[in-house]
């Protein structure tokens, strides 16, 4: 009997198959006008959905009859994802980007020329400029900023309080009160500040508030400058700072284990990174939980933060109309508010609000070479394998950076 | 299902070879039979696979990146690809690299299941069932999952690893070695469900009065593994071995994702990486489908010895 | 697992007692050497079940037993606003893997009986060419597969997932088949014709339930095979909810923010769950499937 059942499973699926292929010939031929919106996975957040909704409200207002079909991505994949479909020419209408991602799509030609309707995009004249940069390309506008994200420290108040501890005004103070936090809580795997050992947003932060840079454009060349005297300098402080304060693995990165995971453990006094981590902290610490801006060298001022974020861009082939008018609805200034409202720092300084400390921070910020080949740098992991050998002692810090910058070097400036 | 395989198969293919002639299959078949009972499969591989193949073959010959891509056109350059693959010395080492973890990984694979699958045989039933039992829930484990877990299991901060082999914090990931050891350790976990089982089923049939004969004329258990068990669990081994040497050497989800996107360096790239890498986050397509295709051309010269004698057995009627 | 045929070397027998004793000593041996082994394989899966369960201040103090079980996780994977098409993912891969696994035994089948009871010029080729695609570099076919099912127009469509899966799962499946067949006895065959059936007719009588092991043993793999695959899916299936499991699952680990270990290890259980029944079904009789297939060649 069993060899029967397995036939008629057989004919069922054969018969669903066929179903299957009719069905989706059927709904191609009939199908409606729609767009299709590709976000990353972070949207789909309860607190961000009633945006994303908002913005789709909006739209199909404007344009009745319109269906728009947002699918969600991860940021793991979404590359590859879209490379299929630009070679397949279906792209979707409207892509995030990754604020970092962006140049090297630009410069192939991946986004169309929203240059003429930039004053059609909300507050464009005051878009936040590390974040606006990223979206342009020999002049040319190709991706509108949507939200961006600065980088913080979280801290215990408990601790800092019963170490008799104030908010650190400069590098040197910070690394010195790191060490009577040591001194004073200093059991076995707990970090002052933990630091992830090839955290390269955080490292090279030191490097430009050293006066320092990744690489440079000379008369039409990228020339690495992690080899030079200031970066050196920078890198050189990073790796004391992390040997003063860090307990940390010097070859992991921020995301494993996630920093606001070591903190909700109890094993952390404070950690560095993206300003949401407040979000995680467990219930135990969240009530003892603050934030300052990571000190600078220079007493008194802050130093320079990595400005993450992300743009909206249209494809090559993709309904521009369309696809802009979305993202005039998704980057509208109620639209930016809410996403301000959620933790994100909006794309325009006019909705500022120093009190908020991530807006304060990304006051004063760097940003990657804007190179169309920046991309095989952080996906080569170049700077992290520096870090790592750096931090372990493997090279010295002159040998890693040496290295590094030709590297760096190399890649940026291969065709 | 005869209960004597080895022997008995022989002895009936050459006794019945001539009586095979009357008998209706190979009469009633015409000459198109069998091509059309594999059409289906040519048909369903063949429409899936033959462009993807030709076309990556096709791409091979070509500058092929980004911008390429959203033209949909590339510039032939004929081996410029292979010439450029073949004199970056990252290519070199990352294949003598997946060579020897591919070695590693296969023996362990192989050598841990059978020692499991033997001892499978040996123990009492109450220890059988969970132990098979356990390896269905293993093999049912999403690589995804499996990566996630494996990372907890020797995380840094409070890894289960370190506790138990009382090593404070010890960094599993700092030395390409011990990464790659990592790896190892989370592919043959994986694979050892299929081959204990499989060998395990084989094992079932060695048969039990050749093994008595040989313990009584006072062979030790590695004689008569060697003399009596290997023999009938020969084509076995050549199948898990060849499926093995194949997947191994194209392995990429446990490696990229236990190491992690973050770490993968040119100094511990194991070719699934490699070819990822290059075709995908550094999009040269061209040189990608170089090395997929050098890939191929390598997988097929290291698993020759096995796929040659899987051929022999199959042309064997 | 065949238990009561599959003891030879290790049963106790009853001889003199001292040896007697020895014997239960060494079998004692055996099984503990077989509890470490069932403590080794076994300490992941447990990990991400008790995980599954575990609060979310116990996940990340990496603690040992959920102190204070919950099933909070459970209902987050299953019914969570964050990730939603839970439902969705698991009736997709259903539908992809049962038609995989029915359309690809079918098929396979027809070329095994072609390779075990036929000569013909080409099927040394046959055979190579099985192998071969195994040895293709998946990440190479990423693209060149994407842009061949765009001209089918299936990109985004289960049947494309489908027939992807179909081309990975048939060159096993047609090899093993292949094993099976040819230990179908002679005599058994020759009855049936005797018999006068007609060659449909004996095929269903006689030649099926010899064959059934093997289709069970090879439908595993294609069963497990297909259920875990991420990368082909990942690139075919846009819409979210028409993705399979494992891209639904990747979906935690997709974002910038917080990941959600503990609805990640309930959903990952859950998601094993379709796995083990199938194999609780079959595993009788895979035991003497895989023998049967892989023995005989």
């Amino acid at each position: 009997m069993k060899r029967r059942k397995l036939i008629a499973v057989g004919f069922v699926a054969l018969a669903a198959l066929v179903f299957a292929i009719a069905a989706g010939g059927v709904s191609g031929a009939t199908k409606a006008k729609s767009i299709t919106v590709w976000l990353q996975t972070d949207a789909q957040a309860t607190n961000w959905t009633p945006i994303v909704a908002a913005a789709n409200a909006q739209f199909q207002k404007d344009h009745a009859g319109v269906g728009v079909n947002v699918q969600y991505q991860s940021w793991g994949t979404h590359l590859q994802k879209f490379d299929a479909t630009l070679a397949g020419g279906n792209s979707p209408d409207v892509i995030e980007m990754g604020n970092t991602e962006m140049t090297k799509y630009m410069a192939a030609g991946a986004f169309q020329d929203l240059t003429a309707d930039k004053g059609s995009f909300a507050n464009s004249s005051t878009w936040l400029a590390g974040l606006a940069a990223s979206g342009r390309y020999n002049g040319k506008l190709y991706g509108v900023p949507y939200y961006a994200g600065s980088r913080v420290v979280t801290y215990r108040t408990d601790l800092f309080k019963k170490a008799g501890l104030k908010v650190p005004t400069s590098l040197s103070q910070f690394t010195t009160e790191g060490q009577t936090l040591l001194q004073k809580f200093g059991k076995k795997g707990f970090s002052p500040v933990y630091i992830a050992g090839t955290d390269w947003y955080f490292a090279m932060s030191f490097v430009f508030d050293y006066g320092g840079n990744i690489a440079t454009r000379v008369s039409g060349k990228w020339k690495g400058a992690l080899d030079t005297k200031k970066s050196i300098a920078g890198l050189t402080a990073f790796k004391n700072f992390f040997n003063a304060v860090s307990r940390a693995s010097k070859t992991t990165d921020e995301a494993h284990p996630n920093p606001y995971d070591v903190y909700a453990a109890g094993d952390a006094a404070s950690i560095v990174g993206p300003a949401w981590y407040t979000c995680c902290l467990g219930k135990v610490y969240t009530p003892v939980t603050a934030q300052f801006t990571m000190p600078s060298h220079t007493k008194g001022q802050v130093m320079p933060g990595f400005l993450g974020g992300s743009d909206l861009a249209v494809p090559v082939g993709a309904d521009k109309a369309l696809g802009e008018d979305w993202i005039r609805d998704y980057t509208s200034n109620a639209s930016e508010k809410a996403l301000e409202a959620i933790g994100n720092i909006p794309n325009t300084t006019s909705l500022f609000d120093n009190s908020k400390i991530n807006e304060r921070a990304a006051a004063r910020s760097w940003f990657v070479p804007t190179a169309k080949n920046w991309v095989n740098v952080e996906n080569e992991n170049i700077l992290r394998n520096m870090l790592a050998e750096l931090l372990t002692g493997k090279l010295t810090v002159k040998q890693a950076a040496q290295a590094a910058s030709d590297n760096i070097a190399s890649i940026l400036n291969a065709p | 299902m005869t209960s004597f395989p080895a022997d008995s198969q022989i002895a009936a293919e050459s006794g019945h070879r001539p009586a095979r002639r009357r008998l209706t299959w190979a009469r009633v078949g015409r000459a198109s039979v069998p091509y059309l009972l594999i059409l289906p499969v040519l048909g369903a591989t063949g429409a899936v696979l033959g462009y993807p193949v030709g076309y990556l073959v096709n791409l091979s010959f070509q500058r092929y990146g980004l911008p390429e891509l959203i033209q949909h056109a590339g510039h032939y350059i004929g081996l410029h690809n292979y010439w450029l693959v073949l004199h970056d010395s990252v290519f070199w080492d990352t294949l003598r690299r997946t060579v020897i973890f591919t070695a590693a990984n296969v023996s362990l694979t192989i050598g841990l299941g059978t020692m499991i699958a033997l001892l499978l045989v040996r123990v009492s039933r109450f220890v059988r069932l969970p132990l098979t039992a356990g390896l269905v829930l293993v093999w049912s484990m999403p690589a995804v999952v499996a990566v996630q877990v494996f990372y907890w299991m020797t995380n840094f901060e409070n890894g289960v690893f370190n506790s138990i082999l009382g090593l404070g914090q010890h960094d599993w990931y700092a030395t390409t070695f011990s990464q790659l050891g990592l790896v190892t350790a989370l592919i043959v976990w994986g694979a050892l469900p299929f081959v204990v089982i499989t060998l395990y089923a084989g094992l079932a049939q060695v048969p039990h009065e050749l093994v008595e004969a040989a313990e009584i004329d006072g062979a030790g258990p590695l004689r008569v593994f060697r003399d009596v068990t290997f023999p009938v669990l020969k084509p076995i081994f050549l199948i898990l071995t060849s499926l093995s040497i194949i997947w191994d050497f194209g392995v990429f989800t446990q490696p990229y994702l236990l190491i992690g996107r973050e770490h993968q360096y040119a100094s511990n790239y194991l070719m699934g990486v490699y070819v990822y890498i290059k075709a995908y986050s550094g999009n040269d397509y061209g040189q990608g489908a170089a090395i997929s295709i050098l890939m191929l051309l390598i997988v097929a010269i290291l698993s020759i010895f096995y796929v040659r004698k899987m051929v022999k057995i199959g042309d064997v009627q | 697992m065949s238990a009561s045929a599959a003891t030879p070397a290790g049963a106790p027998q009853p001889r003199r007692a001292r040896r007697g004793r020895r014997k239960l000593a060494t079998q004692t041996g055996w099984n503990l050497v077989g509890i470490a082994v069932i403590v080794v394989m076994v300490f992941p899966v447990y990990w991400m079940i008790s995980t599954a369960f575990k609060s979310d201040g116990e996940i990340t103090s990496g603690s040992w037993f959920p102190l204070q079980p919950t099933l909070q996780h459970f209902r987050s994977a299953m019914a969570g606003a964050d990730h939603p098409y839970f439902w969705n993912s698991v009736a997709n891969s259903l539908i992809v893997v049962c038609v995989t696994v029915a359309l690809s035994m079918v098929i396979a089948f027809f070329a095994a009986v072609a390779l075990a009871k036929f000569r013909f010029t080409g099927r040394k080729v046959f055979i190579v060419l099985m192998i071969g695609i195994q040895m293709l570099p998946q990440a190479g076919l990423i693209i060149p597969l994407y842009l061949v099912l765009r001209q089918y127009g299936q990109t985004g469509t289960l049947t494309g997932v489908i027939i992807t899966y179909m081309t990975f799962v048939l060159p096993f499946s047609v090899w093993t088949l292949r094993g099976f067949i040819i230990g179908i006895p002679r005599d058994l065959e020759e009855a049936a014709m005797v018999d006068g059936s007609s060659r449909v007719g004996a095929f269903v009588r006689i030649l099926l339930p010899l064959v059934a092991p093997g289709l069970v043993a090879t439908s595993v793999f294609a069963f497990i095979t297909s259920w875990n695959e991420f990368i082909f899916a990942n690139v075919l299936l846009n819409d979210n909810s028409k993705q399979t499991v494992t891209v639904w699952l990747s979906y935690f680990t997709g974002t910038a923010r917080h990941t959600d270990w503990g609805a990640l290890m309930a959903a990952s259980t859950l998601t094993a769950i379709p796995v083990v029944i199938f194999f609780v079904l079959v595993q009788r009789k895979i035991a003497f499937g895989l023998t049967a297939g892989a023995v005989k060649g």
